[in-house]
């Protein structure tokens, strides 16, 4: 019995523009790394290798307008796990020189603003999935290039205040759980919109072209449209919070071994305290 | 260092009897150990009366086609004896001795809001006067502790038992809220110098983490009840399918809750045990962040695996196949604390008394609750195992053999600090083996009767091969655990009256608890221990061994959240989710109008955005009301708080003018799913916002009487967090109902 997974040759688009922004980057990053390999090079090859699977493997064949589910794992590599890893790939010492001098510092500061990632993380998560630009931008190719820099970019700010490479712009550690604990929230509930509203959320995808000759095969395996957003509300809800919850042990880890003397002043802090509880 | 003398006033305005008798003493109490025991007493009384109702049971199910119970009384007897063991044994008996523990714990004085603290309790007692009264009504409660619809609506339960249920359950949610929100504040705020929060006992954590649990997972429940009611006395149709209603909704809803109160209820025992093992093991626990921080993870995922209790019902291959990963994967981080709890007592020199016997029997028990429930996990095995007794005894092993160890272990191993006298071990070890003995003997046998294809729920059964002999076998055990139950009791009574003296800490124990009398005064201390590490009684009393000369622990900064505003958040964190799961039913019910007849054209959204403004304004005049206050201008106080008193009265009033309207057209909350949705949640709002203006009216007074100054504006600040909340729902409210969105 055939499988669409059997068909590689038209579900791989080995000549994606995507290799143009892998190589630039790789290029950059060398120059910056001046070659020398660490865990921060395995980070971004993994950065490097979500950003070119995004479009070159059946994902983002897939997401062109076939699948809903394939989609949104195209946004969620965008959106979560290219960001991520390329903020962790970053030198700590390149960055901090960067953000030494006075604008790029408070640019930092700015970017650390909590409501600001939150909003930015969120944010293109759900207006993208109001279903006019769903539509729009999955029909449209420079929108849909637009949309996809756009979850580059919300990813990054929103990943900031807790992956940063300088530590100054983390927050702090209760602060940062809640951050992610309410982002998981905030896509649970797109999730659970998706899964179970009757309202098609992208129509684009209830009525594909079928360009490659590969829908009949899709249907064959019982993948209907409506199968398929649900598919895609369960993708948006369950693996973005199994990762803010990884975050979260993270940034627990963190916390748990912030042994940081106390400064002069949180120790007068404690004094204060303790001559008012006397 | 010492905490220094202690306020007298203040603990003469607590502590100081109105009139001499003891009963008033105790009713008008604020002390936080006082009100800690009277929740673990109110528990023991209620395990009285459940554990009667299961005895009865057990009795109907001893031997085949009995008819000791009518098929009625059973109903109402399973019914009553979850309701009653959850929410009137499990979760009092958690906040009592949270309420005992917590403060000393962190060397606190008292808990952050003692008075909030009576509130919670005496709406769980009236709310479980409420419960029980029906039974006197002839008709208690018979729908099963989850009351599922179609059979709670007033078509299957026409009879007052289910009303009760919801009432009774309501009032104790609100009073469970209250005293979450008191703990919740008491461990963020009330810590002692140098008691950072990476250094509380595993004890204080985990009930950190059940009171997150129950701030956001009890309104689920609430908003649950809430519409079940409405369609009960209004007739409204939520639940009703045949009127375009889902009864699945108030599955996911009680699951949305009910899937974390299994935390809520052992997260504490974990709490507990992970207090004992390493006390009577004479070592500090095994990965102290490994167990907080799995507790994290559990609190994290609970509450994205309630559907797990939902696979028999049909959401379709994909969704069992995300829930069941979920599920799966939650026992990671408990399986966490089982390693841990077993490497502690790994080389220890154990002290094998009572209290250790029982955090063992915790250990293995909970170990075999664990792993049927990760069966559970596996979609094929649950939808074949699923309503039989293979479930009750997965529950029970989880409920008795780990949440009900964990308390025996924990009242052998407290009991001296609250009474000042040691319990008997010789019947401690005695009481321990009949629990043993008899909890193995009941509900071992269930799981070989759930896989026979026993179902839960019947009052009788037919005489198939070994369901006598296995239903024998646990109606026997049942009565080892009655006899186990009446020898801890006298175990109690006689060593309350003659018990060897324990003195401050008799167990060489580790946490502030023990650094004062027992039992302790009501101040908690005279003096505390220097906190420098996670086991200051240690460290005093062992210098040359202290913690803080090997492992570094996170120091206190000393900061501490503002008492008010914290409590407010947490607040409306909770009515967030009560809000948000009320818009989620409207969504539902009017997507695509699948509510039947429509009625969304008979709004006005013209004319309630205009009222809307009103409101959002009011935020605005309340945030300069603020802002005055601070800076001690109190005439511009009083003007800008006066004019957020009226633009949020006339906000109410557009609110009257526009139910009138509606209410003269013939659309009420019964017309249709529109209609229900609207007015019940406009309805809630306008409840709220009503609430907001009172407290409002409560400022302006106290600020015309001068009581309110620039000192106390975090008092205004607080009620501003809630006055802002409520602004914002109603963008949500009109975006959603009056313009449409998600629809």
């Amino acid at each position: 019995m055939s499988s669409y997974f059997d068909l590689t040759s038209e579900l791989w688009k080995w000549a994606s523009p995507v290799w143009l922004l892998v190589l630039s980057l790789t290029l950059i990053f060398f120059i910056v790394q001046r070659g020398a390999l660490s865990r921060r090079g395995l980070y971004f090859v993994v950065a490097m290798f979500a950003l070119a699977m995004a479009y070159v493997s059946p994902i983002g064949v897939l997401s062109d307008g076939y699948l809903f589910s394939a989609h949104v794992i195209q946004h969620l590599l965008l959106l979560l796990i290219v960001p991520l890893f390329l903020l962790l790939s970053l030198s700590k010492s390149a960055t901090e020189a960067i953000f030494s001098h006075p604008f790029m510092n408070r640019m930092g500061h700015v970017l650390a603003v909590p409501f600001l990632g939150w909003l930015s993380g969120l944010g293109v998560m759900w207006f993208w999935h109001i279903p006019s630009f769903c539509n729009a931008s999955t029909e449209s190719y420079s929108l849909g290039i637009f949309r996809d820099a756009t979850f580059l970019l919300a990813g990054l700010v929103f990943w900031w205040p807790i992956f940063s490479p300088v530590k100054r712009f983390h927050l702090p550690s209760p602060l940062a759980m809640i951050y992610l604990f309410s982002a998981c929230l905030g896509c649970t509930l797109l999730g659970i919109y998706i899964t179970f509203t009757v309202i098609s959320i992208c129509p684009a995808f209830a009525n594909p072209v079928d360009r490659l000759g590969i829908m009949h095969l899709l249907y064959d395996q019982g993948m209907t449209p409506a199968l398929d957003q649900r598919l895609g509300g369960l993708l948006m809800w369950v693996p973005p919070c199994s990762l803010y919850v990884c975050a979260i042990m993270v940034v627990l880890r963190r916390w748990y071994s912030d042994m940081g003397q106390l400064t002069p002043q949180s120790t007068g802090a404690t004094n204060a305290l303790r001559e008012a509880r006397s | 260092m010492t905490t220094g003398s202690i306020n007298q006033s203040e603990l003469t305005s607590l502590d100081t009897p109105v009139t001499s008798t003891v009963m008033l003493d105790w009713v008008s109490t604020l002390d936080h150990k006082r009100i800690g025991i009277m929740y673990i007493l109110t528990a023991v009384f209620y395990l009285a009366i459940g554990g009667f109702e299961a005895l009865l049971m057990r009795i109907q199910l001893a031997y085949p086609n009995n008819t000791f119970l009518s098929p009625e009384m059973f109903n109402q007897l399973f019914t009553m004896h979850g309701t009653t063991m959850v929410f009137l044994v499990g979760m009092p008996v958690l906040t009592g001795f949270a309420n005992y523990f917590v403060p000393l714990m962190i060397g606190a004085r008292d808990v952050a809001f003692p008075r909030l603290n009576a509130f919670g309790f005496w709406m769980l007692f009236f709310g479980a006067l409420l419960l029980h009264y029906s039974f006197l009504t002839g008709s208690a409660p018979n729908a099963g502790w989850f009351s599922y619809v179609p059979l709670s609506t007033k078509a299957y339960s026409s009879l007052q038992g289910v009303d009760y249920w919801i009432i009774g359950l309501l009032i104790m949610g609100i009073g469970s809220v209250s005293g979450a929100i008191n703990i919740f504040a008491t461990i963020i705020c009330m810590r002692a110098p140098g008691m950072s929060l990476q250094r509380v006992p595993l004890f204080v954590w985990m009930m950190l983490m059940q009171v997150i649990l129950i701030i956001l997972a009890l309104p689920a429940l609430n908003s649950a009840l809430s519409m079940l009611l409405l369609d009960r006395w209004l007739g409204s149709a939520f639940f009703d399918p045949t009127r375009g209603g889902s009864a699945v909704l108030w599955q996911h809803y009680f699951w949305i809750f009910g899937h974390p109160e299994v935390y809520i209820l052992i997260l504490p025992g974990f709490g507990m045990i992970s207090e004992i093992i390493p006390v009577f093991s004479r070592k500090p626990i095994y990965g102290y962040t490994f167990v907080a921080g799995s507790s994290v993870a559990i609190v994290l995922l609970g509450y994205g695996v309630w559907a797990h209790h939902m696979f028999a019902v049909g959401l379709g291959m994909y969704a069992d196949i995300f829930f069941a990963v979920g599920s799966l994967l939650i026992a990671i981080p408990t399986g966490i604390k089982v390693f841990n709890w077993t490497a502690t007592l790994w080389g220890g020199e154990l002290r094998f008394n009572t209290a250790l016997h029982f955090a063992v029997g915790f250990l293995l028990q909970f170990v075999i609750g664990g792993l049927t429930g990760i069966m559970f996990a596996a979609v094929p095995i649950d939808w074949q195992l699923t309503d039989t007794y293979f479930v009750v005894a997965h529950f029970h092993y989880v409920l008795i053999g780990g949440l009900v160890f964990s308390l025996f272990a924990a009242a052998y191993y407290w009991f001296p600090k609250m009474t000042g006298r040691m319990l008997s071990e010789r019947w401690g070890i005695f009481q321990f083996w009949l629990w043993v003995l008899g909890f193995n003997m009941t509900f071992m046998v269930q799981h070989f009767l759930g896989l026979m294809g026993m179902p839960r729920r019947v009052y009788t059964y037919a005489d198939n091969p070994g369901w006598a002999l296995l239903n024998g076998v646990a109606s026997i055990g049942a009565i080892f655990m009655a006899l186990g139950t009446l020898v801890f009791l006298w175990n109690i009574w006689i060593s309350l009256r003659k018990g060897k003296i324990a003195g401050d800490n008799p167990w060489d124990a580790f946490t502030l608890e023990w650094a004062t009398t027992s039992p302790p005064p009501p101040e908690n201390f005279n003096t505390l221990p220097e906190i420098k590490s996670r086991r200051p009684v240690w460290d005093k009393n062992h210098p040359e061994f202290a913690d803080w000369k090997t492992a570094q622990t996170p120091p206190d900064n000393g900061k501490r959240f503002n008492l008010p505003k914290l409590a407010a958040w947490a607040f409306i964190a909770s009515e967030a989710v009560f809000f948000l799961l009320l818009l989620i039913a409207f969504v539902v019910f009017n997507t695509r109008h699948r509510g039947g007849e429509v009625t969304s054209s008979v709004l006005d959204a013209e004319r309630t955005g205009i009222f809307s403004l009103f409101l959002i304004s009011s935020s605005v005049t309340f945030w300069l009301a603020e802002r005055f206050l601070q800076a001690g201008k109190r005439s511009m106080f009083i003007f800008y708080l006066g004019i957020t008193i009226l633009f949020g009265t006339i906000f109410l009033a557009g609110q009257v003018w526009e139910y009138a309207g509606l209410l003269s057209d013939n659309v009420t909350i019964n017309t249709d799913l529109f209609s229900a949705t609207f007015f019940t949640i406009t309805g809630f709002h306008g409840i709220h916002v009503t609430a907001g203006v009172i407290a409002l009216l409560i400022m302006l007074i106290m600020g015309v009487k001068g009581n309110l100054t620039s000192k106390k504006s975090h008092v205004f600040g607080a009620v501003g967090i809630y006055w802002h909340f409520v602004d914002i729902v109603w963008l949500a409210v009109f975006g959603i109902i009056y313009l449409g969105l998600l629809q």
